[in-house]
């Protein structure tokens, strides 16, 4: 068993810690130990205390590597993250998120369910501002110069079947193993799908023609670029999709 | 002229209500922590009847949840107690895992409760700053915040976060720990054990604090149970009850740990057991420490689950460092939850406030209430 730390040597006789110069002593003992201390507190606009790598304060965006699938968006508790057009580099209109850092939680999920390690965790804390519309950081605002290896979380799990099969040790993400799947008789052909898909893994092949002399389409996923973003999902219009979870 | 004594029979006897008032305390008052209000009613200095008024913080926690995915209720989990973050969301983790009916793995117990033993450690920390404001010492105020922050840098360096953590996930804990962090856990634990040494010299040789915890604020075994109080407050009374050693969740069975209970029953006894919780709570980090380093660095500590739960009902309890916390779940088969309900021990032990103040000085009300340890984000939710 283990053994009391503090009741072991308490309580005792009352009488004793009521006795007055016994304090006295106790004090004077820990002034004299603690007058050699440096300080433990900081002038702190002047200096900084340090804070590690993997600090969660503002969310940081890589712009180049944003695909614009809104999983932030979705995973926001507070949906302080909105997509909005802006311009990459080459003048093309582009999605890219915007935080309002007003709202924002520091809870780091929109870094840790990015799909492809757009989304980071910043270690910058100081973000007071004069007015609310300050405090809405752009898409441009949004990036971090000095983005180290720390600071990016990947979402790294254990599947329940590898334990079962005796490898404990392969540990991958989520956004490799789930795609979704189509039930043929629910899908109308109307290719939405395929519009809303940030990184062109669906494509619309043709299966035969139907009665009417139309041709029916149906999606196909390119497994290898697929970051299951579950945008597909979400826009059918008949639910002919659901996403095929790898336990 | 009438004499004087027939003058003092006349005021005893009389009608007007001069005699007892109610005095409101809060909910903007330096005794309560938080926004609670206590109205006692005053015979003179004495507290002859107290009624607590909770609910001034109410922010619709448990409706809220019914609009949101199961991960994303973890960071408003960690909003219902910031001293206690890790706990609630280990809770809550803990519940949905039985709903789902999936054990996880066995690192990610070992970093959980260690987690929750740091949060314990620097929730009592910030207890004993409360008392030590509360009884007009800041000395203990200061020295007691400042070995808090050695923890809050332990939780930085663990998930990045000061307080509120977001830590614990369903399926087991955000990030692994790396060698790195059990150096500075173990330092830091190490150090803390030297350090409150001195802390509790300026308490309990303290005669302004012990003549004014002793003997207040008596609580007896009974009132205990009739008002289901739980906690270090109801280990203070002689209740020998711990859900973390009688009702073991996680790996808290293959610990080496004492519960303290005391019978006294009153204020000093449960400052006494608090202070002895820290100690165990050191204890325990240290062995979580030894057995993750033996599970080694490759082992899972995440798995990967469902995101719809199953239709059916979870129910779980913990020890929170106030209490007994228990969330019971009903879920109905979609990705978020139908009801999720939520037990907070200080919700229950607030109602023990008249039994606690009664008979006793006004000027003690506020050294007896922080021994309770209010906490009114779990308590209004």
């Amino acid at each position: 068993m283990a053994k009391k730390e503090y009741l072991d040597k308490y309580p005792r006789n009352p009488a004793r810690s009521l006795w007055v110069m016994k304090p006295v002593s106790k004090a004077l003992k820990i002034f004299f130990k603690t007058i050699a201390h440096r300080p433990v507190t900081i002038l702190y606009p002047y200096e900084k205390m340090w804070m590690p790598e993997n600090y969660r304060g503002r969310p940081g965006l890589r712009f180049d590597r944003c695909v614009a699938c809104g999983m932030c968006v979705k995973m926001c508790p507070t949906a302080c993250i909105k997509l909005v057009d802006t311009e990459d580099g080459s003048g093309q209109k582009v999605k890219r998120p915007q935080v309002n850092v007003g709202r924002c939680a520091m809870c780091g999920y929109c870094a840790e369910y990015c799909p492809v390690d757009a989304m980071t965790v910043t270690p910058e804390f100081e973000l007071a501002e004069y007015t609310r519309e300050d405090l809405i950081y752009g898409p441009k605002r949004l990036a971090y110069e000095g983005i180290t290896e720390r600071m990016e979380i990947h979402l790294e799990q254990t599947l329940m079947s590898d334990i079962k099969n005796g490898n404990p040790e392969r540990r991958i993400s989520p956004f490799k193993t789930d795609r979704p799947v189509l039930v043929e008789a629910k899908c109308i052909s109307c290719k939405r799908c395929e519009k809303v898909c940030p990184v062109k893994a669906v494509t619309m092949v043709e299966h035969g023609v139907n009665e009417k002399g139309r041709p029916i389409l149906y999606p196909e996923f390119n497994n290898d670029t697929c970051i299951c973003c579950e945008n597909c999902v979400e826009d059918c219009p008949k639910d002919a999709l659901y996403i095929n979870e790898v336990l | 002229m009438m004499s004087r004594d027939v003058i003092d029979i006349k005021a005893e006897t009389s009608e007007l209500h001069t005699d007892k008032m109610w005095v409101i305390m809060g909910p903007q008052h330096p005794f309560s922590h938080g926004l609670w209000t206590l109205k006692a009613r005053l015979d003179g200095e004495i507290v002859v009847d107290a009624e607590p008024i909770i609910g001034y913080l109410h922010r619709g926690w448990e409706k809220e949840c019914e609009n949101r995915t199961y991960p994303k209720i973890i960071p408003m989990a960690d909003r219902l107690c910031y001293a206690a973050s890790m706990t609630y969301t280990h809770l809550y983790c803990m519940t949905v895992e039985k709903a789902l009916g999936i054990d996880i793995p066995e690192k990610a117990k070992y970093i959980r409760i260690m987690a929750d033993e740091i949060c314990r450690i620097q929730s009592h920390l910030m207890w004993l700053a409360a008392v030590g404001t509360d009884l007009g010492n800041l000395t203990v105020f200061l020295w007691a915040m400042r070995e808090r922050e050695f923890f809050m840098d332990l939780n930085v360096r663990m998930c990045g976060a000061r307080m509120t953590t977001n830590f614990p996930r369903i399926g087991g804990v955000r990030n692994d720990i790396d060698d790195e962090f059990a150096m500075f856990a173990s330092r830091c634990v190490e150090r803390f054990e030297k350090a409150i040494w001195d802390i509790i010299a300026m308490i309990d040789d303290s005669s302004v604090f012990v003549s004014r915890m002793k003997g207040t604020g008596i609580l007896s075994r009974e009132q205990c149970a009739n008002l289901g109080i739980t906690g270090p407050a109801m280990r203070g009374t002689g209740v020998d009850f711990d859900v973390r050693r009688d009702d073991p969740y996680d790996n808290y069975d293959k610990m080496d740990f004492e519960v303290p209970v005391l019978k006294e029953g009153d204020s000093y006894a449960r400052y006494m057991v608090r202070i002895e919780e820290l100690f165990q709570s050191c204890k325990i980090i240290k062995q979580c420490l030894q057995k993750v380093k033996a599970i080694g660095r490759n082992a899972p500590y995440r798995l990967k689950v469902p995101s719809k739960v199953p239709a059916g009902r979870a129910f779980v309890r913990m020890e929170d460092p106030r209490g007994e916390s228990m969330m019971y779940l009903i879920s109905d088969g979609t990705d978020k939850p139908y009801r999720l309900k939520v037990r907070s021990p200080i919700f229950v032990n607030v109602s023990a406030a008249k039994p606690l103040v009664l008979g006793s000085r006004i000027a003690d009300v506020p050294a007896v209430m922080a021994m309770i340890d209010m906490c009114l984000g779990e308590t209004d939710r």
